[in-house]
C-alpha cells in the first residue's frame, strides 16, 4: 500500500541553519495495518507522518502509494489527501459550523454529494464515534474528547484507504482520553489501515499490529507489540519502552572529583524516588572504584533506573580489560563482600570495549 | 564528616557524624590517632550520627580493634543505622566486635 525508501526532511532556519529531523525513514505498510509510531520527543515522528501526505514536503527519498510515487511532479495532491484522512492533536474543527456541517463539508465539496446525502452519511459517521445526538452542537459546545470524535467522523467521512493520527489524545484531559482511544479501537477492529503517532504506549501495545520505534531520525526497530514492549532488540528501544533513566559517569583518571559523584547519586536516587537505594548504589559504585584504582584504564560506569518496574542496575565497562576486578586473586576482600552483599545479581561479559560488569540491585 | 573523640567514665569515645567513605577516610584516620594510647581503657565508637560506612571505614575500625586488643582493651559498637548493620552482617563485622 505505501512503501517509503530513504526519506530524508531538513528544516532551514532563518538564519540559514540547517536541522535535519528525518535522516534515512525505509518502511513498508499493508492495507489493514495499524501501526503505532513511538519514540522521544523530538525524533521525527510527527515530520514523518506529515510527510506521508505532503503537508512537509521531504528533502528527498520516495513515497510510493498503490505503486505510485507520491513526490512526482503530477501527482494529483488533492487526491492523495482525500485517501490518506488525518487526524490531529488540535482537533482543527471549523467553529463556525456545527458538528454535523463539519463532517458533510468535504464530502460536499470534494465528493460532490448532495446535501442530502452528505448528511445522511455523516450521521452514519457520528454515530459511529457516538455523538449522533451531538449533531447540532457547535464545537465550543464539546468536549475535547467529543471534539476529537467529530474530526475522526469528518476523517471517515472521505472514504479515507488510511487515516493518520499525530498524537490523538495529547491534547485532552485525561478523563477524555479513553472516549478517543475507544473509538480508535473499534477502527482497528474493522481492520482500517492507521499509522498512530502516539505517547500512550498501553494504548500502542493494545491497538496496533505492529509498532515502528523512532529515534535520532529514523526507524530504529520495526516489530510486533510484543517485540517491541516484550523484548526489544536495541539498546534505545529498550531504554524508551522500559522508561530508563540514566547517570553516567566517564573516569578518564584518578583525580575525578568523587565528591561531585556521590552527590550526584544522590540527586538521582532521590530525583527518581529511590532514596532507600542511595547507599546500595554508592557502596558497589564506592568499592568497584576502590577495586580499580590500581589500574590506570578509563571507567565507564552506567546507573540505571526503570520507572516502569523500579528495577535498578549498575554497568561497569573496566576498558581495555579482559579480567574481572571481583576474579583478580589480589582484590580486596571486604571490596568484594561488600559489593556481593549489596547486589541482588552480578554478570559479567567481555564487550569490545573492555570487560563490563553488570550489578543488578534489590 | 565529623569524628569527635572524648573521655567518659573512663572510656574512650569515638563519635562519628556523617559518611565515613574513602574521601573521608585520611581525615578520619587522623581524628582517630589518640585511640592509639588506649592503655587498657576500654572504646566506644558511637555510630548513632553515622550515615555510611565503606570499606575504607570499615579498616580504620579493624585497627583500632586491633591496637586495643593488644593493649588490654576492649571496642564496643554503639548505635547503627541499617546500612551499616548490613555491610558489618555480610563482612563479617558483627563477629568481630561488641555492641552496646
Amino acid at each position: 500500500m505505501i512503501t517509503v525508501q530513504h526519506l530524508t526532511k531538513t528544516f532551514v532556519s532563518s538564519d540559514g541553519k540547517q536541522l535535519q529531523v528525518l535522516k534515512d525513514v525505509n518502511c513498508h505498510i499493508d492495507k489493514g495495518e495499524v501501526i503505532s509510531i513511538i519514540g522521544p520527543s523530538g525524533t521525527g515522528k510527527s515530520t514523518f507522518l506529515r510527510t506521508l501526505n505532503l503537508l512537509e514536503f521531504p528533502t528527498s527519498g520516495e513515497i510510493i502509494v498503490n505503486g505510485k510515487n507520491i513526490l512526482s511532479k503530477n501527482y494529483p495532491l488533492n487526491k492523495l489527501r482525500e485517501k490518506m484522512g488525518m487526524v490531529f492533536q488540535s482537533f482543527n474543527l471549523f467553529e463556525h459550523l456545527s458538528v454535523l456541517d463539519n463532517v458533510t463539508l468535504a464530502p460536499m465539496k470534494l465528493h460532490g454529494l448532495s446535501r442530502l446525502q452528505a448528511e445522511k452519511e455523516g450521521i452514519e459517521y457520528l454515530r459511529k464515534v457516538g455523538l449522533a445526538e451531538k449533531l447540532s452542537a457547535m464545537p465550543s459546545q464539546l468536549s475535547g474528547g467529543q471534539k476529537q470524535r467529530v474530526a475522526i467522523a469528518r476523517t471517515l467521512a472521505m472514504h479515507p484507504d488510511i487515516i493518520l493520527f499525530d498524537e490523538p489524545t495529547s491534547a485532552l484531559d485525561p478523563t477524555m482520553v479513553g472516549e478517543v482511544q475507544g473509538v480508535i479501537q473499534s477502527l482497528a477492529q474493522e481492520k482500517m489501515t492507521m499509522l498512530i503517532v502516539t505517547h500512550e504506549m498501553k494504548f500502542a501495545r493494545e491497538v496496533s499490529s505492529r509498532i515502528f520505534f523512532m529515534y535520532n531520525g529514523g526507524i530504529y526497530e520495526d516489530g510486533t507489540p510484543e517485540q517491541i514492549f516484550g523484548n526489544p532488540q536495541k539498546t534505545e528501544t529498550r531504554n524508551f519502552v522500559h522508561l530508563i533513566r540514566k547517570l553516567i559517569f566517564d573516569i578518564e583518571n584518578k583525580d575525578f572529583d568523587f565528591y561531585d559523584m556521590t552527590s550526584q547519586i544522590k540527586q538521582f536516587c532521590i530525583r527518581y524516588a529511590m532514596p532507600e537505594r542511595m547507599n546500595p548504589i554508592t557502596h558497589v559504585v564506592e568499592e568497584m572504584l576502590m577495586l580499580l584504582s590500581k589500574y590506570e584504564n578509563p571507567i565507564h560506569i552506567e546507573i540505571t533506573y526503570s520507572e516502569l518496574d523500579y528495577s535498578s542496575m549498575i554497568v561497569f565497562v573496566h576498558k581495555g580489560e579482559t579480567i574481572s576486578p571481583l576474579e583478580r586473586n589480589d582484590a580486596d576482600e571486604l571490596s568484594v563482600l561488600i559489593i556481593r552483599g549489596m547486589s541482588k545479581e552480578i554478570q559479567t561479559q567481555q564487550t569490545a570495549d573492555g570487560v563490563q560488569l553488570t550489578f543488578f540491585m534489590e | 564528616m565529623n569524628t569527635i573523640i572524648k573521655e567518659q567514665n573512663g572510656e574512650l569515645i569515638a563519635i562519628f557524624d556523617g559518611r565515613l567513605d574513602t574521601a573521608a577516610a585520611v581525615q578520619t584516620e587522623k581524628d582517630l590517632a589518640p585511640l592509639a594510647n588506649c592503655a587498657g581503657k576500654n572504646i566506644v565508637l558511637d555510630c548513632n550520627a553515622l550515615d555510611y560506612i565503606s570499606s575504607s571505614g570499615l579498616r580504620l575500625f579493624l585497627t583500632i580493634l586491633k591496637n586495643a586488643k593488644v593493649q588490654g582493651s576492649k571496642v564496643f559498637i554503639a548505635g547503627m543505622n541499617n546500612d551499616i548493620r548490613n555491610v558489618f552482617s555480610m563482612t563479617g563485622f558483627t563477629q568481630l566486635f561488641e555492641f552496646r
